[in-house]
């Protein structure tokens, strides 16, 4: 292992699956999404919104672990020189302009079209401003200049923690998602209801 | 000439108080800086990844309360709309 990182190695296990369950969160959300726009069923759009806060929740645990990291690490809370947190916290603002898009909206409908139509441009900004530009720049972050994350200087011992860490932290996701869904799910239709006996 | 003494006696009789001061401040910095820096970069920066850990912990707690308190909420308003169709 590099040696600055002494015991720090072990944040691979914490800060990296947060940003895999980011990733998982928002694909899951863009794929909800589409099937909105075909199929015009309200239960996808509130699939879709309910993945994606989980994925904003994971992001912003992300931010906010790296950010302690790098104070270790790299001797700073926060640098301009380092490409990947950059881009990370400009995904999270795009995510935060989806959740203000959709408080924009009164009507339900033109609410669904609008914000599904946003997160697949959202989506499709993420794979570039997490993975391709930071790869191609110099960065602080493993993985820069077309280098792999995980080389000949990280312990292979290290990959039988990560592995199911990744697995584990995604699946915390999904019941957070799960759970979100549900009482999303409930107080839509309440607001239903009271639209109805109203 | 006499106001010239006055100036030097003075300077020799006052210490000097704005290194002291200027110092003072540098050498508080420099001591809270490494308050909290000594701590977690003690046993090779084990505290680094308590913290990480904690920072997790508590962001997810954070969001199961808010969605505990939602459906409390949701809860009471269900129960009430009962209420009134009985």
């Amino acid at each position: 292992m590099i040696p600055i990182l002494e015991e720090t190695a072990r944040n691979l296990f914490l800060h990296v699956p947060m940003w895999m369950t980011m990733s998982t969160c928002f694909l899951i959300g863009v794929v909800y999404s589409v099937r909105y726009l075909s199929s015009g069923k309200l239960d996808f759009d509130i699939r879709a919104a309910s993945v994606t806060k989980v994925g904003v929740i994971f992001g912003i645990c992300g931010l906010l672990t790296g950010s302690l990291w790098a104070r270790f690490t790299w001797g700073t809370w926060w640098t301009f020189a380092e490409p990947k947190i950059n881009m990370s916290a400009m995904a999270m603002m795009i995510y935060v302009g989806y959740f203000v898009l959709r408080g924009a909206f009164t009507d339900e409908i033109k609410r669904a079209k609008v914000s599904a139509v946003f997160n697949i441009f959202a989506a499709t900004t993420i794979p570039f401003l997490l993975y391709i530009i930071p790869r191609q720049l110099p960065s602080l972050h493993p993985g820069a200049d077309g280098n792999p994350a995980f080389s000949d200087m990280t312990a292979p011992e290290l990959r039988i923690i990560f592995y199911p860490a990744v697995i584990g932290f995604i699946g915390l996701g999904m019941w957070l998602y799960d759970l979100t869904y549900r009482s999303q799910k409930l107080e839509h239709q309440h607001q239903q209801n009271k639209l109805q006996q109203g | 000439m006499i106001f010239f003494l006055i100036l030097l006696l003075r300077s020799i009789v006052e210490p000097d108080t704005l290194t002291q001061v200027y110092s003072d401040i540098w050498e508080g910095y420099q001591a809270n800086e490494s308050a909290f820096s000594r701590l977690m970069t003690s046993n090779d920066m084990i505290f680094v990844v308590l913290g990480i850990s904690l920072i997790i912990w508590f962001t997810l707690l954070t969001y199961l309360f808010i969605t505990d308190k939602k459906i409390n909420r949701l809860e009471k308003e269900f129960l009430a709309t009962k209420s009134k169709e009985l």
